[in-house]
């Protein structure tokens, strides 16, 4: 095989005595993979094939029919839809920033080695983490009642004279979802945090300290920029978990007052189970979550400049 | 050349993949036993009520009959009976399943094929007519009706006689005039008049059903808001309910519950199936009496109205025969076993011919002695009838956040007709 070997600039010259050989030498290879890959086409891509073509068909139930692009045009003139993106995009806006920044922080307070109890307070805040999404939802509705929790505490400060009503105004009950958001996910992405900035070396911090770097200027000039990668990941991850929320909305308000607090994926399931069945338009819209997760994941590679 | 081979062997072993897949995919067994089972199973939900009532017809029906009973909480049979049927797999599909009556005309009509015609298993003018409409189908009748939503006042006697009111006074009485009443007793006895969840409509529902309208025309597909007249009424009854300030918002069922057996409210208009969770309230025995629902001021409006309600359903399925025959030898024609399940169970069901029956005379010491049932029985043959359609629960929706826009004080008009066009765009 002299052609082969004239291909000096392939790096896996010891593969390149024949096609025939390296088949041989890699079928082991290729059946330990055969039943993940599998597995994932049949699971996965050929599922979200068909998702596809169902989101160019309509009809009730099992009457579906192609529409063609009807379902997509019908997205733009839903005001339902439109106030679902609406919301999920105020949460994305408001929360994603809001926790990873409380996370960053925590994180940070957490890595002191100053700091006693450094056990117990990491423990406290990522517990819950490990509470099931349903559970500490319906924690939250209660905290929120209107003679719950959080009312109580706030009446016997004196800071509101008559009990909030939480969960039916339409702003408190985003605010309500928000803050229950941010209770459950911080420790999850502090948990990140704390572990990077294991990794980030102690004697770049002490060369600051000599140079007289203040506590603050070591925090945005060191820690910010080492942990840089981890921030991305940990956004990335909290955008698409964001776009896809839905226990939360379905325990707490149920997606009320009215459509105030609705989300894309609580949309999906009204449209599939709660009105008559309607697959093909539900399908549409989740093809909606899919285009904005790649649109969103694809800003934030490049705001964060990440060339690789 | 080494590249090229490698993305042959990708492309095969996708290729191999893929066929797999698809060959899996299509396995789907088309043969799906034919033999009559021996075990019927039926699916329903709430445990005091419907299971309950489906284990006393068991026990009534003379006849050897294995009937498992499953329960699942009703969403849970929502989203099994969706992803069942529209599969097109019937496979681990019950024989008989318990609908809501405003969900019905939509699962009638996205599975045509999915459920069993039991027209002959019973004979319709036994049911209350109102019940019939939403049960049936393309002339075919597919539900047996069972529990009958049919709706009261209930209300605080003592609160009442507090304010100087009778029980006369809220006899056949209007919305207006439940409203001018309520500020009274809010002003005398400090009580809110009712609880009501922002989220839910019930109420309007209630209102609208009793002039025999409907969010939709009798067509069931022809969205109705615009120009329904009952719908605009409602809309400004609860209005001035909300402005009257008597309302105690809830936010769920618990809070709603609450809010009665505290004490707080002076009534529940609401459906008859509340009347266990009232008395369940032990020390407020005596202190309770219902008053037909008040209705609407206009024409053809009437003191009779429903709230929820469900019927039976057979599936299209080996042992359908089986399942309609046991349905309409128990909850289809038994006499008897409709005054078991009233004192049993207290559940009031839609079969007229109960309704002479000695348990339905029953007077009930924890409403003062009033004869609940029989009072019941007697508005539920009242109800106008309506055709629920497909969309009740999308409408709703559009709705609540309207009615939100309308108590902010965007004009009524508006409200109706931009309701209208949304639910028109969404519904099409």
């Amino acid at each position: 095989m002299s052609k082969v070997v004239k291909r000096t600039n392939l790096p896996y010259t010891i593969n390149l005595k024949s096609s025939g050989s390296w088949l041989k030498k890699n079928y082991i290879g290729w059946l330990f993979i055969l039943i993940a890959a599998a597995g994932i086409c049949l699971f996965y891509f050929y599922p979200m094939v068909q998702a596809l073509l169902l989101s160019f068909q309509s009809g009730m139930g099992a009457n579906l029919e192609y529409v063609g692009l009807d379902n997509y045009v019908r997205l733009f003139k839903d005001p339902t839809f439109i106030a679902a993106l609406r919301n999920t995009f105020l949460y994305l806006l408001i929360q994603v920033p809001l926790m990873i920044i409380l996370a960053l922080f925590l994180s940070v307070l957490l890595n002191n080695a100053t700091l006693k109890f450094k056990g117990f307070f990491r423990t406290a805040i990522f517990l819950p983490c490990v509470t099931s999404l349903v559970a500490y939802a319906v924690l939250f509705k209660y905290l929120f009642g209107e003679n719950g929790l959080i009312n109580q505490f706030l009446l016997n400060l004196s800071i509101i004279s008559q009990p909030l009503n939480w969960l039916s105004d339409p702003l408190l009950a985003k605010i309500a979802i928000i803050i229950a958001i941010t209770w459950r996910w911080t420790g999850y992405n502090m948990i990140f945090y704390l572990s990077a900035l294991q990794n980030i070396d102690k004697s770049m911090y002490e060369a600051a300290e000599i140079d007289g770097a203040s506590s603050l200027q070591k925090f945005f000039y060191i820690t910010v920029p080492m942990l840089k990668p981890i921030i991305l990941f940990t956004s990335i991850i909290s955008t698409i978990g964001t776009l896809q929320i839905f226990d939360e909305i379905m325990n707490i308000t149920n997606g009320g007052p009215g459509n105030a607090t609705l989300s894309i994926s609580m949309y999906i399931y009204n449209l599939s189970f709660e009105y008559s069945p309607d697959f093909g338009y539900a399908a549409t819209v989740s093809y909606v979550i899919v285009i904005l997760v790649v649109l969103l994941s694809l800003i934030q590679f490049k705001v964060a400049g990440d060339k690789k | 050349m080494m590249r090229f081979s490698q993305l042959r062997i990708w492309l095969l072993v996708v290729a191999v993949v893929t066929v797999l897949a698809l060959a899996a995919c299509s396995s789907d067994e088309t043969s799906g036993g034919e033999a009559e089972p021996d075990k019927i199973t039926a699916w329903a939900w709430d445990p005091h009520f419907n299971i309950a009532a489906l284990e006393i017809a068991k026990e009534s029906y003379g006849k050897d009959l294995e009937l498992d009973v499953i329960e699942n909480a009703q969403d849970d049979i929502v989203q099994k009976l969706n992803t069942g049927l529209s599969s097109g797999s019937m496979k681990g599909m019950p024989n008989i399943v318990l609908i809501e009556d405003q969900r019905a005309q939509g699962f009638l009509q996205s599975y045509p094929d999915a459920f069993f015609p039991i027209d002959e298993y019973f004979n319709l003018d036994d049911f209350a007519p109102y019940k019939l409409e939403p049960t049936s189908f393309d002339g075919k009748q597919y539900g047996l009706p069972f529990d009958t939503g049919v709706t009261g006042l209930y209300f605080r006697t003592d609160y009442f006689k507090e304010a100087g009111y009778t029980k006369e006074d809220l006899m056949n009485i209007t919305w207006e005039r439940y409203i001018e009443i309520g500020k009274d007793v809010k002003a005398k006895t400090g009580k809110d008049m009712m609880t009501l969840d922002p989220n839910d409509l019930g109420i309007i529902r209630v209102m609208i059903q009793s002039a025999g309208s409907w969010y939709m025309k009798e067509d069931g597909k022809t969205v109705n808001l615009v120009d329904n007249e009952p719908l605009r009424k409602a809309f400004e009854n609860y209005k001035a309910m909300m402005e009257a300030d008597f309302i105690k918002a809830n936010s769920d069922w618990s809070q709603f519950l609450a809010a009665f057996n505290n004490g707080d409210v002076a009534t529940v208009p609401s459906g008859n199936w509340i009347t266990p969770s009232i008395e369940a309230e032990d020390s407020q025995a005596g202190k309770w009496a219902v008053a037909p629902i008040p209705k609407l001021d206009i024409e053809g409006s009437v003191n009779a109205s429903n709230l929820g309600g469900s019927s039976f359903y057979v599936l299209n399925i080996p042992g359908k025969e089986k399942a309609a025959e046991f349905l309409g030898k128990t909850f289809g024609s038994n006499k008897e076993f409709y005054q078991d399940l009233v004192l049993e169970v207290g559940a009031l069901g839609t079969y007229t011919p109960a309704s002479d029956g000695e348990a339905y005379q029953t007077e009930n010491e924890f409403f003062g002695g009033q004869s609940v049932t029989s009072d019941f029985s007697k508005w539920m043959e009242e109800i106008p009838s309506v055709n629920y359609g497909l969309h009740t629960y999308a409408i709703e929706d559009i709705l609540v956040a309207e009615m939100q826009n309308y108590l902010k004080g965007k004009n009524l008009d508006d409200v109706l007709a931009d309701a209208q066009a949304q639910a028109e765009a969404q519904l099409k």
